[in-house]
């Protein structure tokens, strides 16, 4: 009875004893997300890079604020895919929430929209799913992009992938939101520069739920290349409705959706040869941190990440943790290493120049019996692009 | 699809609670901190657009889904003159624009009535979102960033006034001949024309006044946000949201849109952080309970408790 009770003081003993992890205050780390809405299927590979990161950094004793480890805790709400609804979500995070840290949430008007937000509060937050030329226009200093998918790039580095595999024409098709139709505008002048012709160039909405008339005049104009500058959703409609129609143009390009490992188990060998835009593989051996964020994902999730935003999102938690272990929670001191140190991600190093990661090159994705390999440019690929 | 409308019998001192209420909230927004202070903001939005809604659809019983036109215009006529010309000038003037877009289709769109007014109301607002936005994406203009903007406060304290004056219009109107003659249209169209009313002037007048004060909305709106893209101000989910607010808070009487904007607000802030689905269950339950059991909505319930028993109403 005597040893029950001894045994039981130290175990209260024991509990109220705080330990280090415990005297450290938990950190509150804040962002919207598209649960539901037009990009609630982009959403997943997001939100599943975060809670893998936490849940690593947590496994590790916390976050290392300039040397002092604090266990983390994410606050999360849904913006429904409204980036008008995510701007008031960062207000309620930092005015009301008091959020120590902030990650970002899906896509470019959401990220444009908040930068606002960011400004008026001094919030420092790297972000990371947001592609558009529109980003330089932001007041450099408290918003930053680790991505290298920004329109006026892409354009001339597609262009010249397809030109070195001996593409002489292409057929176009867009959806009207912004980054597709930001792409098309740097796309069109590079490919008249490269002198490969244009059979077709359409637009079409972003609730599309027919593709078959744009599909049957793609058919029939046999070009050498499809372009389908997609979103996550028209892209597994693009894919079905061409299987169907027999659509076999040996280079198919798919803006944004085949990175997402839903893409691949639901259309399996038919995705087989699919381009898409993307800059990061676990193949390349020259990024070591690469293999081990895709395993434990794997592990995690039983599935692969979304090579680009689960990526991309991984990413800016990593830029994210370095500058915090050197500069502490500090807004200024945080600008300051954000801005000017050199961060080692699973994409390899990132600095940036302004607010646009400098290191990074625009690239290309395929898949190619059911893995991505990067295709191009030649300097990181991990195979070459093939015919479908 | 008609919704019961009740008859105007507010009161002076209710117009005067109606700005106290409002100082008071802005105040207590601005007090409150940044994101209250948002809220605050969405809260005068919801009013005005009600109001102005109101002030044709409630009075006339036109019911209007396309109200969002009227937002969508002024938001983008002052996103694309940004910077170009001062606030204090774009956002009168995209007040106008919607007014004045509102004029030359009251014509042909006032000649139908019932399920395909709504219809096309909502279609025309489509239409227009989409013309805009080849427009924009034919000359590479797929979205805009206003930075720079008005800070928040600032643009609070002019929806708040917006807000109080769509209230006074709504409430003037109300008792006004040229009411009296909007809600002649509404109950006999035919016998108003019949009987000498202007019905065909009167519904032109309203429907243009009714798109004013929600095109000055659109565009201080589209400061609040430092990206800017058309679908984003022409979201037909603006145009529902009226009209629900509208239904619960009550159409015809200026208190109505006030209640009904106040109801939906507190609902989504008790819950949109929480149970975001449990808020669309809600909401859901809420506008049948409401159709089906309190047609006349909060107003509509109110007056009904404070009218003696025995009374004929």
């Amino acid at each position: 009875m005597l040893k029950k009770i001894a045994q039981g003081l130290a175990l209260a003993a024991a509990l109220s004893l705080p330990t280090a992890a415990q005297a450290a205050e938990t950190l509150k780390i804040g962002y919207s997300i598209a649960k539901t809405g037009l990009f609630s299927q982009a959403a997943p590979s997001q939100v599943n890079a975060y809670d893998l990161w936490a849940e690593q950094v947590n496994a590790a004793g916390g976050l290392d604020v300039a040397g002092v480890k604090h266990p983390i805790e994410l606050v999360w709400y849904d913006d429904e895919s409204d980036p008008v609804k995510s701007a008031q979500i960062y207000e309620r995070l930092i005015s009301d929430d008091k959020v120590d840290l902030l990650l970002a949430p899906w896509g470019t008007p959401h990220h444009l929209n908040i930068a606002g937000v960011m400004e008026q509060h001094g919030f420092p937050l790297v972000g990371n799913t947001a592609g558009s030329v529109a980003i330089r226009e932001v007041e450099p200093g408290n918003i930053w992009f680790p991505t290298a998918v920004l329109p006026d790039r892409i354009g001339p580095a597609l262009v010249d992938m397809l030109a070195a595999n001996g593409v002489k024409s292409v057929s176009i098709i867009a959806n009207v939101l912004p980054f597709s139709q930001e792409n098309l505008q740097f796309l069109v002048p590079a490919l008249e520069a490269a002198n490969i012709e244009i059979k077709m160039n359409e637009s079409y909405p972003p609730d599309i739920k027919d593709m078959t008339p744009l599909l049957t005049q793609m058919k029939s104009a046999n070009a050498d290349a499809v372009i389908a500058l997609t979103y996550p959703s028209d892209a597994f409609l693009y894919t079905g409705q061409a299987k169907e129609l027999g659509i076999t143009t040996p280079y198919q390009f798919l803006l944004i959706g085949p990175t997402i490992a839903a893409y691949k188990d639901a259309f399996g060998p038919v995705a087989d040869g699919i381009i898409t835009l993307g800059h990061w593989s676990p193949k390349q051996t020259d990024w070591p941190r690469a293999q081990p964020f895709f395993d434990a994902y794997v592990a995690k999730y039983n599935s692969a990440p979304d090579y680009l935003d689960s990526a991309l999102a991984y990413m800016s938690c990593e830029i994210l943790q370095q500058a915090v272990a050197k500069a502490g929670l500090d807004h200024d001191k945080l600008r300051e290493v954000i801005s000017n140190d050199t961060f080692d991600t699973i994409n390899g190093p990132v600095k940036f120049k302004g607010v646009e990661n400098i290191i990074t090159p625009s690239a290309f994705l395929q898949l190619q019996k059911g893995d991505m390999e990067l295709v191009w440019p030649k300097s990181i690929a991990t195979a070459d692009l093939i015919k479908r | 699809m008609t919704i019961p409308f009740i008859s105007t019998n507010s009161s002076l001192p209710a117009v005067s609670a109606t700005v106290i209420g409002a100082v008071l909230i802005v105040g207590l927004g601005v007090t409150m901190g940044s994101y209250w202070t948002v809220v605050a903001l969405n809260l005068f939005m919801w009013i005005a657009l009600t109001q102005s809604w109101s002030l044709f659809s409630g009075m006339t019983g036109y019911i209007s889904l396309g109200h969002v036109v009227a937002y969508g215009i002024g938001a983008y006529l002052v996103a694309v003159t940004f910077k170009m010309i001062p606030l204090w000038l774009s956002i009168p003037l995209g007040g106008l624009a919607a007014g004045l877009f509102a004029l030359i289709v009251a014509i042909p769109v006032l000649r139908v009535r019932g399920p395909y007014f709504v219809i096309l109301t909502f279609g025309l607002a489509e239409l227009v979102k989409y013309i805009l936005l080849y427009t924009e994406t034919t000359f590479g203009k797929s979205s805009r960033l206003l930075f720079g903007a008005p800070k928040t406060e600032v643009l609070l304290y002019w929806v708040a006034a917006l807000a109080v004056i769509a209230t006074l219009i709504t409430y003037f109107v109300g008792r006004s001949r040229f009411g009296k003659g909007l809600a002649a249209v509404r109950e006999d169209e035919t016998a108003a024309e019949t009987i000498g009313v202007p019905v065909t002037r009167l519904k032109v007048l309203a429907f243009a006044a009714s798109a004013v004060i929600p095109g000055m909305i659109g565009g201080l709106m589209a400061m609040r946000s430092t990206y800017f893209d058309v679908l984003q101000v022409f979201n037909p989910t603006i145009s529902f949201s009226i009209v629900t607010m509208a239904i619960i808070g009550g159409a015809g009487d200026a208190r109505g849109p006030i209640l009904g904007a106040l109801f939906m607000l507190g609902l989504a802030e008790l819950l949109w952080s929480t149970a975001p689905q449990l808020y669309f269950i809600l909401l859901g339950l809420f506008l049948i309970g409401f159709v089906l059991f309190a047609p006349n909505g909060l107003i509509g319930l109110i007056k009904r408790r404070k009218q003696p028993k025995g009374s004929v109403s």
